[in-house]
């Protein structure tokens, strides 16, 4: 058993451990790296690039589908659905390897196994049982993220009840599908399954799907949605699945009415929680509140030397605030100059169904809670050159501003390509543009993206194409 | 000021949008974002206040100008290096003012200097009969009358009651006097406006509430911001003369000194006189150096013959 000395320890080596382990080394501190199970962690092995490769093949499916209306005349075609999910697998397998690259490209030494605090400035790593490493450390970062959130009674089983992980790998396209909760993750599966010809029902208990985005956004998600065969069920909770055994048959309570629904398979995405336990806290001043590690703005728990970042720590649950945690935390604590604690509304977030939903900043309806007087402006996908001649007309990007500042409240967006303009806001937010500047940048022509300036031209009465 | 040679100051479009909007001086303010970068949080945690800076017509609406630089070498690393002991003293906003200010003027300002030797005795003998003829009413102090002689000087001869702009040379109507007051916080220059209108009584008494103000910090923005010439007075201290810095976008300031005993000769005889040094710092743009002197020649008759400036 090896007992090492370093600067750092992170444990877990998902998108928040490995970044910041990696910022560290950079920094010249001595770092190590201890997972459990994949380096990448969820985001790479089992949630966000996975789930972009199913979706990008679901994409492809609707285009066949409709290559009609491109002028292509296509007789047959059909998917190897197996395929489908290998190639997933693939690109999942390529980019962990990635990963572990980079870390021994910046020295960075990784153990194999659970990494637990034993002790002040110490972690102690299992694997099957047995300890395999001591490691010291002045600081010790968690990143141990989360898991998907399980109700009572309707706890997954792997087979006929999936979570995430189940759903990515089945051995066969199931016919018909219940999503239980609609928000990212739910609805991208929904998006991937039904695209690929299942019949798929979502079931959210808030009013509407993607509860978190905008409400205008929400509602036009609904309708594409709806348009595109899914059954919505909102302000409804499934009460009881009674499983067969191939299928399951769910009841569904919503309006005081129960309906029921056979379906094959159901996906649980109804949130999720930190992985909190197991790791040695409960000996130390680290607070844990409903699952996730409680820090400070500079990610630091109330232990001193030992800091939590990402999903363990809670919302939003996204690999990019993890890493950018990570950073700053790293930066921190190496005593870097101009670092700032992470905004929280200038995280964007993008959910890739069809069509793609992506924001930045407060909701029209969060902005008028906190008393701003506002200014909105709206541009429609049909307005647009590009998305016409895309074939890609459905879609909006809804802009919010401060009307007695013209500060960039938040920006909202559903339709193709909008989780890669999304940045543009980011961008403008964080370096605190006004809609002055937004209307004096040159947007290029003919691009999707102009319709980001029409939008927040619209919000001062001067959209020229609509 | 000139609004030519600026530096850039770093501050997103939000902060200096609000910052105009709260008339806070940008220039005044440390940033917290990325390099020194001012953001909106620098401009709503309350620590912006609004600047004290004179404006007047003539002064650009936005004066981008960073915090002064030591000369080169900063003197905290300097310090550090060989080992000196120090005390920290924070800047606050009224340093950071008067240093960014000043560094400014003497960067960008081309400054000239005139020093006239003014004979005091009969200003003197006047300021003591009427003090004693006040019965305690009032005392006038020597710089009461050199702040009317400026005036008045400046209203007979209104060339050197100027300020440059780009475009042309503002000759103010008025005479309104900045009176350099130290402050436990540092300089600040009250005004006493259209001084040329007003009576000694009247400009000392100003003088006094402005000063004691501004001692407590309770100045309003108008009462120190604009003024068209100033007059700094170190005499109280026995400084026999200075150079002053202009404070801009004025032209001129004068430096006053202490009146001193000396011999001088008039009409083929010794004799003993008290002797006060003033020096005109003038920016040659605006004022050439004929002009300055012709002042000073003016605001001399004045300072000697003080009866005259009841005409």
């Amino acid at each position: 058993m090896s007992e090492e000395k370093f600067d750092l320890v992170v444990i877990g080596g998902g998108p928040g451990g490995y970044v910041a382990a990696i910022r560290a080394a950079q920094l010249g501190m001595k770092t190590a790296l201890v997972e459990s199970a994949h380096l990448g962690g969820i985001c790479l092995n089992w949630g966000c690039i996975p789930t972009k490769a199913l979706l990008r093949c679901s994409e492809i499916n609707h285009l066949l589908n409709h290559a009609g209306q491109y002028g292509f005349k296509i007789n047959d075609f059909s998917f190897d659905f197996k395929k489908v999910i290998e190639r997933s697998r693939g690109v999942a397998k390529q980019l962990s390897g990635g990963v572990q690259h980079l870390l021994k490209k910046n020295k960075i030494a990784v153990f194999d196994g659970f990494g637990k605090i034993a002790g002040s400035k110490s972690v102690a790593v299992e694997k099957d049982g047995k300890a395999v490493a001591s490691l010291r450390a002045e600081h010790i970062i968690i990143a141990t993220g989360a898991r998907a959130r399980s109700l009572p009674g309707l706890e997954p089983d792997g087979k006929l009840v999936w979570t995430y992980k189940e759903a990515m790998v089945p051995d066969a396209m199931p016919k018909s599908l219940l999503v239980v909760g609609s928000g990212a993750i739910g609805i991208e599966f929904a998006s991937f399954y039904r695209n690929m010809g299942a019949d798929v029902t979502v079931v959210e208990i808030m009013d509407r799907v993607l509860p978190v985005e905008d409400e205008e956004i929400s509602a036009f998600a609904r309708k594409q949605f709806e348009k595109q065969g899914m059954k919505i069920r909102t302000g409804a909770k499934v009460v009881k699945l009674d499983k067969g055994t191939n299928d399951v048959t769910a009841h569904i309570e919503s309006g005081g009415k129960t309906e029921t629904v056979k379906i094959d398979r159901v996906i649980m995405a109804v949130g999720i929680v930190g992985n909190s336990e197991n790791l040695g806290l409960e000996k130390t001043k680290v607070k844990i509140d409903r699952g996730h590690i409680v820090t400070d703005e500079w990610s630091r728990t109330d232990e001193p030397g030992i800091y939590a970042i990402g999903d363990v720590t809670g919302a939003p649950w996204l690999a990019h605030k993890a890493s950018h945690e990570g950073v700053i935390c790293v930066e921190r604590i190496a005593g870097q100059k101009d670092v700032h604690p992470l905004d929280k509304s200038n995280i964007p977030g993008c959910t890739y169904c069809m069509p793609q939903v992506a924001s930045v900043g407060l909701t029209e309806k969060a902005a008028k809670e906190r008393g701003y007087e506002l200014k909105v402006g709206r541009f429609p996908f049909m307005g647009n050159g590009k998305a016409i001649a895309m074939g890609e007309p459905e879609g909006m990007v809804k802009t919010i501003f401060d009307a007695k500042t013209g500060a960039l409240l938040g920006a909202h967006m559903i339709g193709a390509e909008v989780t890669e303009m999304i940045q543009g806001f980011g961008i403008a937010k964080t370096l605190e543009t006004t809609e002055v500047e937004l209307m004096h940048t040159v947007f290029a022509h003919p691009s999707l993206s102009e319709m980001m300036h029409e939008s927040v031209l619209d919000a001062y009465g001067r959209a020229i194409h609509f | 000021m000139t609004g030519q040679t600026q530096e850039r100051i770093f501050a997103t479009p939000l902060a200096r949008r609000l910052a105009a909007e709260k008339g806070v001086d940008l220039a005044t303010l440390k940033g917290s974002g990325p390099r020194g970068r001012i953001v909106k949080a620098d401009i709503t945690s309350g620590a912006a206040t609004p600047a004290h800076r004179p404006s007047s017509q003539s002064t650009p609406p936005q004066k981008p100008a960073s915090a002064p630089a030591s000369g080169g070498i900063d003197a905290k690393q300097l310090a550090d290096a060989l080992g000196m002991s120090y005390t920290e003293i924070p800047n606050d906003n009224v340093r950071r003012t008067i240093a960014r200010r000043l560094l400014e003027s003497k960067q960008t300002v081309p400054h000239f200097y005139l020093t006239v030797e003014c004979r005091i005795d009969t200003l003197l003998a006047t300021r003591k009969d009427i003090n004693d003829k006040a019965n305690g009413a009032y005392k006038l102090s020597v710089n009461d009358f050199v702040i009317k002689a400026c005036a008045n000087a400046l209203h007979a001869y209104p060339k050197a009651n100027v300020a440059w702009t780009d475009s042309a040379i503002l000759q103010f109507a008025h005479a309104d006097i900045s009176v350099a007051v130290a402050t436990p916080n540092g300089l600040i220059t009250p005004i006493v406006k259209k001084a040329e209108t007003k009576g000694l009584r009247q400009i000392s008494e100003e003088v006094k509430d402005l000063a004691g103000r501004a001692r407590e910090g309770k100045l309003k923005p108008e009462e120190f911001q604009g003024g068209t010439f100033s007059v700094s007075n170190l005499g109280m201290y026995g400084v026999p003369e200075f150079g002053a810095i202009i404070n801009p976008p004025q032209s001129c300031i004068l430096a006053v000194g202490a009146g001193e005993e000396k011999p001088y000769v008039d009409g083929g005889e010794i004799k003993i006189g008290t002797f006060m040094k003033c020096t005109l710092s003038v920016d040659h743009r605006a004022v050439d150096g004929a002009v300055g002197a012709a002042y000073l020649q003016i605001l001399r008759q004045y300072i000697e013959n003080p009866i005259s400036m009841l005409l």
